[in-house]
């Protein structure tokens, strides 16, 4: 669960003060796929580091699973973000030099104790994004949409509670998109918490909830009654360039 | 363990880059390797002083007749350094062990039967033996009752023994000195060639008295020996030895010594001296390679922080602390100044060897320049890696990230 309170963001530049986020307030419950939509310049990058607890808000309390991470020191928010939040960046941000495997397996470094099977589990993430035959693959030696699968098979590897997904398809061409849109609608009806940042109106509406933000605050927060099936999307797209 | 999965980290990045982790590390490979060359050279040189002091005599002081520095031979032209001398040595200095007067003649022809050669007769007395720590191998010492008497008997050294003998022992026979007729009594033990390049087991031993009067006819002696009994004291004995010659012969400085003094804290001096300026100067650029080489690192490090703030950010992000950060870039230093040790000693070590070859002078390679050199890679990398891993553990990861 996931509960924002009267959240402000301001940054000073000597004498000019910017409120980027102006008294956010809303709950997420578990389980529910969310999508926070608005223009660039709304706030919405501020937005997303502070429930990625990368950054703290000027004010307001953020509990994450009864934690208020306001309160908590470099150390313990870096634990957080280790263990219950998973980080899927427009920019896929893969180790260049590693394989899809070891990409997968990062966090684990960071996790207080290394597990024993961490090879299984990285292996297994993989598989869980269809990438069991590219353990091995460099990023270099991957597709846009295999590279963003990768960084969710890592994002996943710690089994977080949330996922927090930043523009994932912003990289991508549109059928990778979907697919990586159809993980994310997978991973939903499995019980996992998602959370997903964009700017498009066509990727938010594969969530059941939409929150628009607009000058810093919340304009709007609404259920989406037919979210779109990414699966479907991605079918059909895959269907057209065969036929092109 | 999770530091050492973060060192994983840290190895994995310095072998993805190998130019740049190459020149991290070329400064510590030049220092190092030329430390341990240093310290080669030095135990070599080392090795070689104490090898000279030995000859010498670790606890000897040598007064010899005739003025001049080092270690020249006695001058036999020189007249004044008489029995007298000694005697007042004797009496008035004390921690002395053993002292003895020698006369040496260069170049006497000596015969036995047919055989014809040349050598240098020492005419001694019986605390020779222990004031050279030289003893004879078979057959007996020129005794006290030799030099009361006058006795012609005499000690061969090895190589005159050669010489003369062949392979036959000489004990019991006769050679002949100038003109007169001498039993061979003993052979002395073989010591080799000296420092110099001369075969010192080129010699006979004849008693003192003998020599002087009979052989030689002269009232004057060529040396004496002091054997003393604390080393720490070479250096006073020989500056009161000094001062009674002076007194006794009539010097006063400037006027030139007709003496020279030489004690094994002067031989080791002398010995030290040559090899000491090229240690420092080898010494001066290994700890210049250090220094360039530390800083090379640290500006290579500072650079790769901001090549490498998007991966500190992933890092960040995925749970990394601070801590975690500040390590992996410690680590990376760190292996770098360690595998730099290594590749610079096992240079150093090749270097000393080839230069032991070449300059056919003692070199020795011991553990001690590798525990060195440890310990110089563990403080370049600590003192040089702290400012560039505390600068990418203090990156925001936000700012990193965009």
């Amino acid at each position: 669960m996931i509960e924002l309170q009267g959240i402000e963001k301001t940054y000073e530049s000597g004498e000019v003060r910017t409120a980027v986020l102006k008294e956010i307030s809303f709950r997420v419950e578990d389980g529910e796929h969310v999508a926070i939509m608005g223009a660039s310049g709304t706030g919405k990058s501020t937005l997303m580091n502070i429930l990625g607890c990368l950054d703290k808000p000027s004010a307001g309390h953020y509990r994450l699973d009864e934690t208020d991470m306001v309160n908590l020191d470099d150390d313990a928010l870096s634990h957080l973000r280790n263990h219950k939040i998973g980080f899927v960046f427009q920019q896929f941000h893969l180790l260049d030099r590693a394989t899809a495997l070891r990409n997968a397996m990062l966090p684990l470094i960071y996790a207080g104790e290394y597990p024993a099977d961490a090879h299984q589990r990285g292996e297994k993430a993989l598989a869980a994004v269809g990438l069991a035959d590219r353990m091995t693959y460099k990023p270099s030696q991957l597709s846009g949409g295999q590279q963003q699968r990768v960084a969710i098979a890592r994002a996943l590897i710690t089994n977080p509670a949330i996922l927090l997904a930043d523009e994932p398809t912003g990289n991508l061409d549109s059928r990778s998109g979907a697919e990586v849109m159809a993980i994310f609608q997978r991973l939903h009806r499995d019980g996992r918490t998602i959370i997903v940042v964009t700017h498009d109106r066509a990727v938010a509406e594969h969530a059941n909830r939409i929150i628009v933000l607009k000058d810093g605050t919340v304009a709007e927060d609404q259920p989406v009654a037919h979210p779109r099936d990414a699966e479907a999307e991605a079918i059909a797209l895959a269907e057209k360039e065969v036929t092109q | 363990m999770r530091i050492f999965r973060i060192a994983q980290e840290g190895a994995r990045a310095l072998a993805s880059n190998k130019l740049r982790t190459f020149f991290m590390m070329a400064g510590t490979i030049v220092g190092i390797a030329a430390l341990t060359v240093i310290m080669a050279i030095g135990k070599g040189a080392e090795k070689k002083v104490m090898k000279r002091v030995n000859n010498f005599g670790i606890r000897a002081i040598m007064v010899t007749a005739g003025g001049g520095k080092g270690m020249s031979p006695p001058q036999e032209a020189i007249t004044t350094l008489r029995l007298e001398d000694l005697e007042a040595i004797r009496n008035q200095i004390s921690g002395i062990e053993v002292l003895t007067p020698g006369v040496m003649k260069r170049g006497t022809p000596i015969k036995a039967g047919a055989s014809q050669t040349q050598a240098t007769v020492f005419a001694v007395e019986p605390e020779w033996y222990d004031a050279w720590d030289w003893y004879i191998q078979s057959g007996d010492p020129i005794s006290a009752e030799d030099v009361s008497t006058m006795g012609r008997t005499c000690n061969l050294g090895t190589s005159l023994t050669r010489t003369l003998f062949g392979d036959t022992s000489p004990i019991g026979e006769y050679i002949q000195i100038g003109n007169t007729r001498f039993l061979v009594k003993g052979v002395l033990g073989g010591k080799g060639t000296s420092p110099m390049g001369t075969d010192i087991d080129d010699r006979v031993l004849i008693p003192l008295t003998t020599g002087m009067r009979r052989l030689l006819n002269q009232d004057y002696i060529s040396y004496i020996r002091v054997k003393v009994k604390d080393p720490k004291d070479l250096t006073e004995i020989g500056d009161k030895i000094r001062e009674i010659l002076h007194e006794r012969h009539h010097i006063t400085p400037p006027q030139e010594d007709d003496f020279a003094i030489v004690t094994a804290a002067d031989v080791a001096k002398m010995a030290r001296g040559i090899s000491g300026t090229l240690t420092y100067l080898l010494a001066a650029l290994a700890g210049l390679s250090l220094l360039v080489g530390g800083i090379v690192l640290m500006n290579i490090l500072l650079i790769s922080v901001g090549e490498r703030k998007k991966e500190i950010g992933l890092r960040r992000a995925l749970g990394a602390t601070q801590g975690d950060i500040f390590r992996q870039f410690l680590m990376e230093s760190l292996s770098v100044t360690i595998a730099g040790m290594v590749a610079g000693s096992l240079l150093g070590w090749v270097a000393s060897v080839v230069l032991a070859r070449v300059t056919q002078s003692p070199v020795v390679v011991s553990w001690e320049p590798f525990a060195l050199a440890l310990g110089f890679a563990l403080i370049v990398g600590v003192f040089f890696g702290v400012q560039p891993a505390r600068r990418a553990a203090r990156l925001r990861p936000v700012e990193a990230l965009r």
